[in-house]
């Protein structure tokens, strides 16, 4: 476990700054207590100083998973997100999409989010622009990307995809032995 | 008859002006206009249709005539309509209404058969001799049966399965079984078997139905509905659909009456089919309409906040809000126990605070109740219950409660000090001062009883019962304080203000807690009143001693059964505290004791050799045995009294502290409305008590004066000696950082002994420190980190946002960017302003600004006067105010004055004029002054140049403008020379005026001043020097720098 480099640190916060902005700063500096980044078995943790002291304690292979796992690193060193980090990403989102309930369980499942089941989305939203899928609950469900522009959206036809699948709640069952 | 549609109208077109404009063509019956309008009543679209009589010809030529035609805007469209459905309504209903005419038809139909099968030699439908199945000769349908009966051949359509047969029924074949039945031989019916035609047989429908046996009837078409409800039913909104039939079926039936009723009569069978068939086209359709009304996006705006509650925790600032809730809790959950238990945080005694007010009488009890093994929590509790009753000016039950857990203190202390009077060993006495000074904090309590003891000796020495001595103790406060009170009124009135709060406090029935620094004023101002006391205190001491400890035994005796000794137990309880009573003052770092014993002494006794008398007369009384010891404590007590009721306040002041940190806006409130009527009424009492008892109150003042030193000689001197140098070795645990970490932790307490500071803090706090730098360490790298992460970020985002410091607000506020605002009145959004004056100075002028500075001494006035001259005509000119038109004539009068000759100078150089012109001038300058700096620099120009002489550094010159301006000009003056000139020449008023010398010199310059010849000279000579002159020039260039240029041009 060792703290992020400076490569390892632009990549992740361009990532993270895809879907809340500026808002990394409330991750990083935040309010409550010391909270840092730290890179372990190619994955990015985020965690207190706490947790941190206390996971110190333990070698590195026997340690699995400290604070919360945001993402890992590519053997290309590209980062990716987990849907571990919605926690994170879901409050401080700018840009969310809200799916019907009908295709929630299709989103869940992994797929894009249809125009058929795109319920509400936030205005200005550009392509391309990581967003934060809600229910119409306001339930954060994932995140992905949106394929259409706001503007876009409301024109196209019913069946093509307007917000990307990158990761969904559906992945804490569907892959529960990879996710840390 | 016709009818037409005409499409393509004007709007405003009338039904009269169609007909007129087809009465031409034939006789227009009727005219019918349509105006379609869309929602807002526009209309857009305007039609008609006319019922013509038109004959076909002239149908053609209106139509070749009108068609496409353009009339009134419009461009006519005229096509043959048809048939008005009412008109053909009208006609069907009339055509039912008569089927007479019908029926003649069919008559005439049938008797023309007749007619042509009697010409065939059939009458009344029957051919004799003729073979069966013969046909009727002209008639090819028609064929001859049995029996010579003449039958028609029957065309039947066959529908079997999607194929349409037409099937030929030739009667003639199925007649062999008929029969006459008027015969009478009638021949036997050939039995069906024996028939020389069969009937297929089988199970199918067909050959079933040929033998006669029909299925029961079972509607068809119904069943062909059904497959339609089905796929009603896959619309998703299943149930809207079949809703929505009912509603729809009255719509199918008011359809189905009009135009389609011959139609559902042809092919439906029913209402409801038709009904059926609408919705399921409804339902559909609403499918469709659903899915058209879901398709449409919400779009929300980006601050659209997400509700669920999920969110609210993970914001940055719930976190926080979580941990503090959670801390409030731990801490309630720790006071509570605390509150029973230990006093260790300000918040218990806030919490304790507010418990009390709630139910000081439970405390007392439960305090009362309470056993002598919990001396900390008795001391502690009884003391603030203490002063709340004092404060809510309590009674009898409560002063015995309050009496009680002192007084068991006091047993079991007793215990000790007897042993330690025996044996007088330090340990011992340091034990016991360990569990007083945990007590020392009740000193107002101690006084309290002390008081509460005083009474009994003094008035109540007879009174054995607790209750009788109860009742008296109300008094008794106030009797205390009377005395001080009395002196402080008759020597210190300047203390008044402070004093009345005392009281109050006191009283205090819900009394606003001071400052901690008030209580140690209020301490000094006891201390004054304890002066005071001693100075009325003769010198008889001992009899009130005795007197008074008499009167507290019998009063504990009763009061207490508990304490075997009471005497003894309250004398030396007292004495503790008097001790303590002297060590808080000390712990407040004001030594209350010294300065006590200084003052007391008052007559420059150093304290040391009055210490030294006071053990020796200590050692005195111990000869004389308990008595004597029990008297000097009762002393004691008495002083303690005394001091208790003039400390009483100050102690109040300080004991309330807590209970106002909790509420301390209600308590100031209350304090201040009540302080007037409360403290006049105390004063009162007191007075009246002080008459009564004064007597009493002079005696133990007059201990008082010397028992403040006997406090440590009394029982123990030497040990009270060594106490009060310990307490002073003590103090330096003040010293240093450390040191001044706890003062800074007592501060926060006060004067409350409760939570004393001592070295176990400090040590505590030490390690703490070291743990927190070796934190400290691990923090700094991580803080580097997010300092690093932050830049990185910054970076990221191009964003100028400095890395929030560990300010809570700040970072937990989320600041969009979108939303920002300019906020003139906020110092970090000056940022975004533009600097126009200030950074539109250029560096020369900032140089020409230093220049001017420098040259600050040479100013000469005279230009600026002239200035202020032609400002003064000018705004007489134009009516400026009357007040700047004053300024400026005192300006005027002084330039002009001082101008003098450099006037004439200005005139002179340049313009030949008078002063006027100058004033005009000056005018100019003046405008440049007060006008756009472009303006005023071309003039002003004009007039340095003039006068060779820098601007006057007078003190309105100054001004950042004028000063560019004028610096700026000064090199470029010459060459703008004629442009200066040129404005004022515009202003014809300003410029000339009758008598002008320029009119009269002007045209002098037009005509030749000299001769010709000699004019022509001049320039010849002029010209062969300029030449050589250039020449020169050139022949310095060099032919390389020549070449150079040339190229470049």
């Amino acid at each position: 476990m060792r703290p992020l480099t400076d490569e390892e640190t632009k990549a992740m916060f361009e990532k993270l700054s895809k879907y809340i902005g500026e808002n990394i700063k409330l991750l990083v500096d935040r309010p409550d207590g010391t909270y840092c980044f730290r890179l372990h078995h190619d994955r990015v943790y985020y965690m207190s100083e706490k947790i941190l002291k206390l996971a110190t304690n333990f070698s590195r292979d026997k340690l699995i998973s400290v604070g919360t796992c945001f993402g890992k690193f590519t053997k290309t060193q590209k980062f990716r997100l987990h849907i571990t980090a919605l926690d994170f990403l879901a409050p401080y989102a700018k840009f969310k999409v809200w799916v019907k309930p009908g295709a929630e369980q299709s989103f869940l499942y992994g797929n894009h989010v249809l125009k058929s089941g795109l319920g509400r989305i936030t205005e200005n939203t550009m392509q391309y622009q990581g967003v934060v899928v809600y229910s119409m609950a306001d339930v954060p469900l994932g995140f992905g990307v949106a394929a259409k522009t706001t503007q876009e959206c409301r024109r196209v036809d019913p069946l093509s995809i307007v917000v990307f699948h990158q990761a969904d709640v559906g992945e804490f069952i569907r892959n529960e032995d990879t996710l840390t | 008859m016709r009818r037409l549609y005409v499409g393509g109208l004007s709007h405003a077109v009338t039904q009269k002006e169609l007909k007129d404009r087809f009465g031409k063509f034939g006789d227009v019956v009727d005219v019918e206009l349509r105006t379609r309008r869309d929602e807002e009543g526009v209309p857009y679209k305007t039609f008609g249709y006319i019922n013509i009589s038109i004959s076909d010809a002239d149908l053609k030529r209106c139509l070749t005539v009108l068609n496409k035609s353009k009339w009134k805007g419009g461009t006519l469209q005229i096509e043959t309509a048809k048939e008005s459905f009412l008109h053909r309504l009208a006609q069907e209903r009339q055509a039912a209404a008569d089927p007479d005419l019908q029926q003649t038809a069919a008559d005439d139909g049938k008797q023309n058969l007749l007619d042509s099968l009697s010409k065939a030699g059939i009458n009344n439908f029957t051919m004799k001799a003729a073979v069966p199945g013969t046909e009727v000769p002209g008639h090819k349908d028609w064929v001859v049966s049995k029996f010579g009966r003449v039958l028609p051949v029957l065309q039947l359509r066959c529908q079997k399965g999607n194929k349409a047969r037409m099937l030929k029924y030739d009667p003639s074949k199925y007649s062999h079984n008929i029969r006459k039945l008027d015969r009478d031989d009638a021949d036997r019916s050939t039995p069906v078997s024996q028939l020389t035609w069969q009937v297929e047989g089988g199970d199918d429908d067909i050959s079933r139905k040929r033998r006669g046996e029909f299925p029961s009837y079972e509607p068809r078409r119904p069943k062909k509905s059904r497959p339609l409800g089905a796929d009603t039913c896959k619309a998703p909104d299943r149930k809207r659909s079949e809703q929505k039939n009912s509603s729809d079926l009255i719509q199918s039936k008011r359809f189905s009456i009009g135009p389609t009723r011959t139609d559902a009569q042809g092919d439906l069978d029913s209402d409801e089919e038709i009904c059926r068939l609408m919705a399921a086209q409804d339902s559909s359709h609403h499918a469709l309409q659903q899915e058209a009304e879901e398709s449409p996006l919400e779009v929300v705006g980006l601050e659209y906040s997400v509700k669920s509650g999920r969110k609210g925790k993970e914001t940055p600032e719930a976190p926080v809000r979580c941990l503090s809730d959670c801390d409030v809790f731990v801490d309630e959950k720790t006071l509570i126990p605390g509150d029973e238990d230990e006093y260790d945080s300000a918040d218990t005694d806030e919490l304790i605070a507010s418990r009390r007010n709630l139910s000081p009488l439970s405390n007392e009890r439960s305090k009362g109740r309470s056993q002598p093994g919990e001396e900390k929590v008795k001391a502690v509790l009884p003391l603030q219950t203490l002063s709340f009753k004092e404060d809510s000016g309590l009674e009898k039950k409560r002063t015995k409660t309050r009496v009680l857990p002192v007084l068991q203190h006091g047993d079991e202390e007793e215990e000790e000090e007897e042993e330690s009077a025996g044996s007088s060993s330090d340990s011992e006495y340091e034990a016991m001062f360990s569990n007083v000074t945990r007590l020392e904090l009740s000193l107002a309590d101690l006084q309290r009883l002390a008081e509460e003891d005083s009474q009994a000796a003094g008035i109540l020495g007879s009174e054995g019962d607790p209750a009788l001595a109860a009742g008296p103790s109300e008094q008794p406060a106030p009797k205390k304080g009377t005395s001080p009170e009395e002196i402080l009124a008759a020597i210190l009135e300047d203390s008044d203000d402070d004093r009345p709060r005392k009281r109050k406090k006191r009283k205090g029935v819900t009394l606003p807690p001071l400052p901690a620094f008030q209580g140690t004023r209020s301490l000094q101002e006891t201390d004054d009143l304890l002066r005071r006391e001693e100075e009325e205190g003769g010198g008889d001491q001992m009899d009130s001693r005795t007197t008074e400890t008499e009167g507290q035994e019998g009063e504990k005796n009763g009061a207490l059964s508990q304490s075997p000794v009471a005497s003894e137990s309250s004398s030396s309880s007292e004495e503790d505290e008097e001790e303590r009573t002297t060590e808080t003052p000390a712990a407040e770092a004001l030594l209350p004791s010294q300065i006590f014993s200084d003052e007391g002494s008052g007559e420059a006794a150093p304290p040391t050799l009055r210490r030294k008398l006071n053990a020796e007369e200590e050692e005195e009384l111990q000869r004389k045995a308990n008595l004597r010891r029990l008297s000097a404590l009762q002393q004691r007590q008495k002083k303690v009294e005394e001091q208790k009721k003039l400390i009483q306040g100050a102690l109040a002041n300080l004991d309330a502290p807590p209970p106002k940190a909790g509420k301390r806006i209600v308590f100031d409130s209350d304090d201040e409305e009540e302080n007037p009527s409360q403290t006049a009424s105390s004063i009162i009492q007191s007075v009246e008590e002080a008459a009564g008892t004064r007597a009493v109150a002079n005696q133990r003042a007059a201990k008082d004066k010397f028992s403040a030193p006997q406090l440590f000689d009394s029982s123990e001197d030497e040990d009270g000696a060594e106490e009060e140098e310990n307490r002073f070795d003590l103090r330096p645990q003040f010293e240093g950082q450390a040191g001044q970490k706890l003062m800074a932790l007592q501060y926060r307490f006060g004067t409350d002994e409760r939570f004393r500071m001592d070295e176990r803090f400090l040590e505590e706090e030490e390690p703490d420190g070291e743990a927190e730098s070796g934190l400290a360490v691990e923090d700094e790298a991580l803080e580097e980190e997010k300092k690093k992460n932050l830049s990185i970020l910054q970076n990221l985002l191009g964003s100028s946002k400095q890395p929030s410091s560990r300010t809570p607000s700040k970072a937990a506020k989320f600041r969009d960017v979108s939303t920002l605002h300019y906020d003139p009145s906020r110092e970090e959004h000056t940022a975004f302003e533009t600097k126009t004056i200030q950074t539109t100075e250029s560096k020369a002028a900032r140089r020409k600004k230093r220049e001017e500075a420098q040259k600050l001494p040479e100013v000469s006035s005279d230009i600026f006067y002239e200035v202020s001259g032609d400002l003064k005509a000018v705004f007489g000119q134009t009516k400026e105010e009357l007040s700047e038109a004053e300024e400026e004539n005192n300006w005027d009068q002084e330039e002009e004055e001082e101008d003098g000759g450099e006037e004439e100078e200005l005139q002179t150089s340049l313009l030949p004029d008078d002063p006027i012109t100058t004033k005009e001038e000056s005018s100019g300058f003046k405008f440049s002054f007060f006008g756009v700096d472009g303006e005023t620099s071309s003039r002003e120009t004009t007039e340095y140049k003039v006068e060779n002489i820098q601007a006057p550094k007078v003190s309105w010159q100054q001004d950042p403008r004028f000063h560019d301006s004028s610096s700026d000009e000064e090199p470029e003056s010459q060459s703008r020379e004629a442009k200066a000139e040129e404005p004022p020449s515009t202003m014809d008023l300003f410029f000339f005026y009758p008598g002008d010398s320029r009119l009269k010199d002007g045209p002098t310059l037009f005509c030749r001043s000299g001769q010709l010849e000699e004019q022509r000279e001049d320039w010849e000579e002029r010209r062969t020097m300029l030449r050589r002159v250039s020449s020169l020039y050139l022949s310095h260039v060099s032919p390389h720098d020549r070449v150079l240029s040339g190229h470049c041009y």
